[in-house]
C-alpha cells in the first residue's frame, strides 16, 4: 500500500492526450520546458489515431499521427501518464498550480512488457473490444490496438476472471495483480486543457434504429472497417457478413437539431463523410453510395475541391434530412426522407447505412478545478475568455484551452488552436 | 571497410501492400551486396518499428539503413531521429519512396508496381552502399523576427513574440495598423466590433518594449538564410524615401487578403446602380440614416444577398469556398435588419456554411423572417433592372428547381477572399502557392504554419481564407513556431550542399543564373575567376550542376558517384 502521494513538478501540464493536447506539449517541450502529459486512456493518439484516412489529402491517419506520438513519448522533456485520472487541479496563485492525479494499474509491468501479445492468445475471456468500437471482441488482457502508445498489455480488471493463465504464458513474468492505483501530486506552472469531444451518441434518436438495426452504424465504426489496422480486413456489415453494395450516409445525425439536443453544426461530419465516401469508392468500385444532407459544409483549404471530386467519381448527393430508418427483414433498410428538389416524400432502400454522428462537449474538465471555475459556454463546451484575441484563454488566467475542447474543429483547426495555446502558456511563463 | 545495411520495407497499412507485394520485394533485395538484415513492416514510421529499427543498427552494429516507405517529405526527420538515437550517422540512411511512386502510382498494375518497387530499393541500396556521414553546420541565430503585416494576425503574431522575449520588427505598408478590421464591424457570434478590436490591440501594443513598428514601409530585399535574414525595408515618409537593413532569425508572413472585385456586370455590377459588393454594403450601412435607409436617391426595403460571388465558381478560375462569408454576409443582413426592422432580406445561396457555432446566426436569420433560395450551378441568379426596382431570378433547390423571381431595391454581392493583389512578398522570399493562389503550407496537419524556405512561416489569410479567430489561432501558432527558430541562440544546417571545384571551374556565369537562392558569388583563386557557392545560403537544390559546362559542381550526398550508381542499377 502507497503510504505519501509522489510529489514531481513541471513547467505545464497538458490535461488530453489527443491530437491537440500532443501538439501542445511538443511546442513547449520543443522550447525547453518540462510538461506533463495526462491521459485517461491506455494510449496516446485520441481519436485521430483510430481514423483511416484524413481529408482533403487522404494521407493515412496513423501515418501522421504515430510518429507524432513516437516523438511525444520519446521527448526528452516529457513525462506521459496514461491509465491516469486528474482528479483536482488547485491554483494557488500566479503560475502556481497544484493537480491531484491517480495511475490506475494496467497489472502488467509496464517495462518489462513486449507487447507479444501471448497472452492475448491465453485469455479464455471475450469481451467488446471499445477501441474497435464494439465491432469485434477483445480478450480482458489486451494490447489496446496495433498502433497504440505506449504498446503495452493491460488488464481490464472488472471482466477478468483471475484465472491466471496469461501470468503462465507471459515471457518475460510481466503480469502483476497487485499492482494498485498510484495517487500523485503535481506542480505546474501552467495548465493546458485538451479534453477533446464525445462523440453523438445516436441511441438518443430511436428512429434512426442505432442499436436495434444491425446494419445502421456509426461513421467512427466506418474509419475502423476503413482503417488500415481495420479489424476484418474488408467492408462487412454486422447483421450477416456480407459485403455491402448500396450504402447511405446520413448526415446531420445529431447535428444543426434542436429535438436532438445539437443546435449546432458540427463542422467535420460533412467532410469525413465525403472522404469515406471516397474511400468506400475504392474499395468496393461496384458499390453505390449515398449521402443524404442538409448542407455541404465543405469550407476549409481544398474542401470544396474534395467535394467536387467526390460528385465526379459518382457520390450520389441527395438534399434532405432522414426521417425515419426501419430494418427490414433480410437485413437492408428502408430510409424515409424529404427529397428536397423535388418537394416529395421518398423511400429508399440501403444494405447499409452510416450515421455521420456529431461532436458533443466534454464538460468533465469543468469539474476538475477547485479553487478557480472553468467556466462552459451555453452548449458547454469549455468557455473562450476572449474568444477573437485570444481563443486559448479560459476563464481562469494560466489554463489555456486547445482543440475541440471549446468547439467542434477539424484536424488542421485542432492543430492550429494547440499552436496558440502553446504560444499563451509560453508567454505567461515568461511574465 | 564494406558496409553493412538493414533494408526496412513498409506496408503502410495496405497503403503500399495493397498494390506492391512487399515480401517479394524483400526477398529480391536481401541478397544484395552489403545487404545483412531486410525485414518488412506494418508501419515503419510507427514506434514499435522504430525500437526494433534501434535494437537492429546496435545488435547488428549496422552502417546504414534504407527505408522504403512513403515520400520523404513526411518521414525524413523520423528516420534520421531514429538513425540518431541508435548512434547512426543520420546521413547514412537512405530513403526509397515506394508508395507515390510505386503502389499509388501504378495501382492498377500490381506486377508493375512491385517490380518498379524492387529497382527503387535496389537503387537505395546502391545509394547506401557509397553514402557518407555528414555533419550539419552550426549558425548563429538572430534573437528577433521581421513580422510582415500588421493586420490581426500580424499583430497578434507581433505581441506573442515580444511576449516570448524576441525582438520584433513588425513591418506594415500602409500608414496605420489593423488591416481589415477597419471594414469589419459585427464580428460574429461574439458581435465584436472590428475597431473595439483594434483599439484593444493597440493598447497591447503599447505595452509591448520589444516591438519595433515600422509603417509606411515595404520590404524590397531579402538575403540571408534561416537564424541570418537581411531585409531591406523602403519606408516613406514626410522627407522622401529612405532604406534601412533590418538583421532577423525569422519572418513571419501576414500580408492578409484582398476581398474580390466582380467584373463589369457580373450580377449588374457596376451596371445596375444599387448592385454593390458585401464590404460597401458594411461601409454604407455603418454611415446610414437610423431612420430611413436611402441609397443612390432610393429607399431601400428589400435586399438580395447573392452569395459565393468570385467562389466556388463553376467557370472562374476561384473553384475554393472562402469559408467566411456565409456567416459574413448572414451578420451584416442581421444588423440591417436590428437597424430597420421593415426591411426584408432574400438570400441567394449555393448553401449556406454556418459551421459550428455559427449555425446559432443562421438560426436567428431563419426566425427574422429572411427568405432563403438556393439556386443551381445550371440556374445562377440573372440580375435585371425591372421598374425601378432590382430583378433576381434563379433556379430554386428548395422550391422543386422552379424558376424564383425576387425585386429588391438592392443587391449585395457577397464576395470572397482572393490573395493579396501585391505579389512582391511572395516572389521576394519564394513563398510556394498552392491551386488557390495562396500561400502553401508544408504540410496541413504536420506543419501547418511553415513554409518550404527554411525559418519563414506564414500565419493569417494569406495562407488560405480564415474568419478572425482562426486567423488568430494560426498567428499564435506561427508565432510559437518563429520563436522556436530563433530562441535557442543556434541552429542545425542542412550539410546537403554544392561545392565548386575551383581548379576547373572557369567562371561563365552559368551557375549563379541557375541559382535561385543567390548563394553563388564569383572570387578571385588560383589566379583566376572561380564561383564559390555560400554554405549556409545553398539549399542544395541541385539547379547549378546541370549548367556547369566544366562538369566542376559536385552536391553532397548527390555526387555523379552516387547518382550513377543508382541509374546503372535503374537501367539494369
Amino acid at each position: 500500500m502507497q503510504k505519501e502521494p509522489i510529489n514531481l513538478s513541471f513547467d505545464a501540464l497538458v490535461i488530453g492526450g489527443g491530437i491537440a493536447g500532443g501538439e501542445a506539449a511538443l511546442n513547449l517541450a520543443n522550447n525547453g520546458y518540462k510538461v506533463i502529459l495526462i491521459e485517461k486512456r491506455l494510449s496516446l493518439g485520441g481519436k485521430m489515431i483510430m481514423l483511416s484516412k484524413v481529408f482533403p489529402t487522404l494521407d493515412c491517419s496513423a501515418c501522421i499521427t504515430t510518429p507524432k506520438v513516437s516523438e511525444i513519448s520519446r521527448h526528452p522533456n516529457i513525462t506521459i501518464f496514461t491509465e491516469s485520472d486528474l482528479t483536482s487541479i488547485e491554483k494557488t496563485g500566479e503560475k502556481n498550480f497544484i493537480a491531484k492525479v491517480t495511475r490506475r494499474p494496467r497489472y502488467v509491468i509496464a517495462e518489462d512488457c513486449t507487447a507479444c501479445q501471448l497472452c492475448e492468445q491465453a485469455c479464455p475471456v471475450i469481451v467488446k473490444d471499445q477501441f474497435q468500437y464494439n465491432l469485434v471482441g477483445r480478450k480482458a488482457v489486451y494490447i489496446p490496438f496495433s498502433i497504440a502508445s505506449p504498446k503495452v498489455a493491460a488488464i481490464d480488471i472488472e471482466n477478468c476472471s483471475l484465472c491466471g493463465a496469461c501470468e503462465k504464458v507471459c515471457p518475460p513474468g510481466c503480469i502483476d495483480f497487485t499492482q494498485e492505483p498510484r495517487e500523485y501530486i503535481i506542480h505546474a506552472q501552467t495548465a493546458i486543457v485538451a479534453t477533446g469531444f464525445r462523440l453523438y451518441d445516436p441511441t438518443n434518436v430511436p428512429r434512426y434504429s442505432y442499436g436495434e438495426a444491425r446494419n445502421v452504424i456509426t461513421s467512427m465504426q466506418m474509419e475502423r472497417l476503413l482503417a488500415p489496422t481495420r479489424p476484418f480486413h474488408t467492408i462487412l456489415r454486422s447483421s450477416d457478413g456480407k459485403v455491402p453494395d448500396k450504402i447511405a450516409y446520413v448526415l446531420c445525425a445529431g447535428s444543426r437539431d434542436d429535438s436532438m439536443g445539437n443546435p449546432i453544426c458540427s463542422q467535420i461530419c460533412c467532410m469525413y463523410s465525403i472522404k469515406q465516401a471516397q474511400l468506400l469508392m475504392g474499395a468496393l468500385p461496384m458499390a453505390d453510395i449515398t449521402l443524404y444532407y442538409i448542407d455541404i459544409r465543405a469550407f476549409g483549404k481544398g474542401y470544396d475541391e474534395f467535394y467536387e471530386q467526390a460528385v465526379g467519381m459518382g457520390v450520389r448527393f441527395v438534399k434532405g434530412k432522414v426521417g425515419r430508418i426501419t430494418e427490414k427483414e433480410n437485413g437492408n433498410l428502408t430510409l424515409r426522407y424529404e427529397d428536397i428538389a423535388t418537394g416529395k416524400l421518398k423511400e429508399s432502400e440501403h444494405d447499409l447505412v452510416v450515421l455521420s454522428v456529431g461532436v458533443k462537449p466534454n464538460s468533465e474538465p469543468a469539474d476538475i478545478f477547485t479553487s478557480h471555475k472553468l467556466e462552459l459556454d451555453s452548449l458547454k463546451f469549455v468557455k473562450q475568455s476572449d474568444p477573437l484575441l485570444s481563443p486559448a484563454k479560459t476563464t481562469i488566467e494560466g489554463v489555456f484551452v486547445a482543440g475541440t475542447a471549446t468547439g467542434p474543429k477539424d484536424i488542421p483547426d485542432s492543430i492550429l488552436s494547440a499552436g496558440a495555446a502553446s504560444s499563451e502558456a509560453i508567454s505567461y511563463l515568461n511574465q | 571497410m564494406e558496409k553493412k545495411l538493414g533494408i526496412y520495407i513498409c506496408a503502410c497499412g495496405g497503403n503500399i501492400s495493397d498494390y506492391v507485394d512487399i515480401e517479394k520485394v524483400k526477398d529480391a533485395i536481401k541478397d544484395e551486396d552489403c545487404v545483412i538484415l531486410a525485414k518488412t513492416t506494418m508501419f515503419a514510421c510507427g514506434d514499435s518499428n522504430q525500437k526494433d529499427m534501434d535494437a537492429d543498427i546496435k545488435a547488428n552494429d549496422l552502417s546504414g539503413i534504407v527505408v522504403a516507405s512513403c515520400s520523404p517529405k513526411l518521414h525524413l526527420t523520423t528516420f534520421r531521429g531514429v538513425s540518431e538515437r541508435a548512434g547512426l550517422n543520420k546521413y547514412n540512411y537512405v530513403h526509397a519512396n515506394i508508395r507515390e511512386q510505386a503502389s499509388w502510382a501504378h495501382s492498377d498494375n500490381k506486377t508493375g508496381a512491385t517490380e518498379k518497387a524492387i529497382l527503387l530499393v535496389k537503387a537505395a541500396i546502391a545509394k547506401a552502399r557509397l553514402a557518407e556521414p555528414l555533419v550539419p553546420f552550426k549558425i548563429k541565430s538572430q534573437r528577433s523576427v521581421a513580422v510582415i503585416g500588421a493586420g490581426v494576425a500580424g499583430l497578434k503574431a507581433a505581441i506573442a513574440l515580444s511576449r516570448m522575449n524576441d525582438e520584433v520588427f513588425l513591418i506594415e505598408r500602409e500608414s496605420k495598423i489593423g488591416g481589415k478590421l477597419h471594414d469589419l464591424d459585427t464580428i460574429s457570434p461574439e458581435q465584436i466590433s472590428g475597431k473595439e478590436l483594434l483599439s484593444r490591440l493597440e493598447e497591447d501594443l503599447k505595452k509591448e518594449k520589444n516591438i519595433i513598428l515600422l509603417t509606411n514601409s515595404e520590404v524590397v530585399g531579402n538575403s540571408g538564410n534561416i537564424g541570418d535574414f537581411t531585409l531591406t525595408l523602403k519606408i516613406s515618409g514626410s522627407k522622401g524615401e529612405t532604406t534601412k537593413e533590418i538583421k532577423v532569425g525569422s519572418v513571419l508572413v501576414a500580408t492578409g487578403f484582398n476581398s474580390y472585385i466582380p467584373a463589369d456586370g457580373e450580377f449588374g455590377f457596376n451596371q445596375i446602380a444599387n448592385v454593390i459588393t458585401l464590404p460597401q454594403f458594411r461601409d454604407i450601412l455603418r454611415n446610414a440614416d437610423s431612420k430611413k435607409f436611402v441609397l443612390n436617391g432610393k429607399e431601400i426595403n428589400s435586399v438580395a444577398y447573392i452569395y459565393c460571388v468570385g467562389s466556388r465558381q463553376v467557370k472562374g478560375e476561384n473553384k475554393y469556398c472562402s469559408r467566411y462569408c456565409c456567416t459574413a454576409a448572414v451578420q451584416a443582413s442581421l444588423d440591417l435588419k436590428k437597424k430597420y426592422p421593415d426591411i426584408q432580406n432574400y438570400h441567394f445561396t449555393k448553401g449556406v456554411r454556418t459551421y459550428g457555432k455559427q449555425e446559432l446566426i443562421y438560426k436567428e436569420s431563419n426566425r427574422v423572417g429572411d427568405i432563403y433560395i438556393q439556386f443551381l450551378d445550371k440556374k445562377p441568379p440573372i440580375v435585371t433592372e425591372l421598374d425601378g426596382a432590382i430583378s433576381i431570378k434563379a433556379g430554386d433547390l428548395l422550391s422543386e428547381k422552379k424558376e424564383i423571381e425576387a425585386l429588391a431595391d438592392l443587391v449585395v454581392l457577397v464576395t470572397g477572399m482572393v490573395p493579396d493583389k501585391d505579389p512582391s512578398v511572395g516572389s521576394l522570399f519564394k513563398l510556394p502557392k498552392g491551386r488557390d493562389k495562396f500561400f502553401n503550407e508544408i504540410h496541413m496537419k504536420l506543419r501547418p504554419v511553415e513554409t518550404v524556405i527554411d525559418g519563414i512561416t506564414i500565419a493569417g489569410t494569406c495562407q488560405g481564407p480564415k474568419n478572425v479567430m482562426e486567423s488568430v489561432n494560426s498567428a499564435l501558432s506561427a508565432a510559437a513556431k518563429s520563436h522556436s527558430f530563433v530562441s535557442k541562440g543556434e541552429l542545425e544546417l542542412e550539410p546537403i550542399v554544392a561545392y565548386a571545384d575551383k581548379s576547373s571551374c572557369n567562371w561563365c556565369n552559368a551557375c549563379s543564373d541557375a541559382c535561385p537562392f543567390n548563394a553563388i558569388s564569383k572570387i578571385e583563386a588560383e589566379g583566376k575567376e572561380v564561383a564559390s557557392i555560400n554554405k549556409s545560403t545553398c539549399k542544395g537544390c541541385g539547379m547549378c550542376l546541370p549548367v556547369c559546362p566544366t562538369d566542376s559542381i559536385e552536391l553532397i550526398s548527390f555526387t555523379n558517384k552516387e547518382m550513377e550508381s543508382m541509374i546503372d542499377v535503374l537501367a539494369q
